[in-house]
């Protein structure tokens, strides 16, 4: 049985999670030169199992917002994107550290709408094999999903508003 | 002239990417003096190489750049601290500021507004 949700939490609106898809699009315009393409944002079924990629990096919200933004990408997506930063030589861990950077970057931009009430700190990184215990879910989340030059990833903003 | 620079990021791509553009471009000579991934390390670094330039990221563990920029501040009060952040709302770039701040370049940056910042904070 679902617990019911407390009035004080609010689940995020439709129109909340473009400023995310806003913040995919901005990144890989500014980074690359070429736009991803977002495609139309969904909510997690309540049963299914917590998306994760080759790597994903996690980032917890505070204060105003409760919850995480995870964004989970294919190896093959973050060597291109490392290429482009102008890194030609890469291991795990530098996956790791541009995927976090990436899931820092997408949720710092929420702040320009969101403002100073959505807290974020340092990401969490893990591989698909290493994925820690998903957070209490009280909204379904929603799942961004979106391709780049072919590759697919997804940012799954888990938020609730107090 | 050149400008003793110390780069603090927790990222190690953003640091090294810093770094490779400042050796890259056609920047007043900067000599990078140090690597930090988070605010601890950066106040250790900066005591021991005194920069006159400090790249700063703001979301770290261990000590975050508004806590560090406080520090920085007041033990080498000439530097010039650029903040290089994702967070992108108005409240942290003025607050930044009024912690000691001189400049506030947005993630994710283009080669080129890196160059700018860099510019613009050093004139």
């Amino acid at each position: 049985m679902n617990t019911p949700t407390p009035k004080s939490l609010q689940a995020l609106k439709p129109a909340d999670v473009e400023v995310f898809a806003e913040a995919i699009s901005h990144y890989f315009q500014q980074i690359t030169g070429e736009s991803a393409r977002v495609r139309t944002a969904y909510l997690q079924e309540t049963d299914s199992p917590p998306i994760v990629d080759d790597f994903n990096g996690q980032i917890q919200v505070h204060g105003e917002y409760q919850g995480s933004v995870c964004f989970a990408a294919p190896k093959t997506l973050l060597s291109h994107i490392l290429l482009r930063l102008g890194q030609h030589e890469f291991s795990d861990a530098d996956h790791l550290d541009v995927v976090g950077e990436i899931a820092n970057t997408l949720a710092g931009r929420a702040r320009r709408v969101f403002g100073e009430g959505l807290e974020i700190t340092p990401p969490l990184t893990f591989t698909r094999a290493g994925h820690p215990a998903p957070t209490a879910v009280r909204n379904r989340p929603y799942v961004i999903p979106f391709d780049w030059q072919g590759y697919e990833a997804v940012l799954v903003v888990h938020l609730d508003a107090l | 002239m050149s400008y003793r620079l110390l780069i603090v990021d927790d990222s190690s791509v953003i640091r090294n990417r810093i770094a490779r553009l400042c050796q890259d471009m056609r920047l007043p000579t900067l000599d990078i003096v140090g690597l930090a991934g988070n605010g601890l390390q950066a106040l250790a670094l900066a005591e021991q190489f005194r920069p006159e330039l400090v790249t700063m990221d703001l979301t770290m563990p261990q000590m975050d750049g508004d806590a560090c920029i406080s520090r920085l501040a007041e033990s080498l009060p000439d530097a010039r601290i650029l903040v290089v952040s994702a967070l992108s709302d108005k409240y942290t770039a003025l607050k930044a500021i009024k912690k000691g701040a001189h400049g506030f370049l947005r993630k994710p940056f283009t080669d080129d507004q890196l160059v700018e910042a860099f510019l613009e904070i050093l004139h």
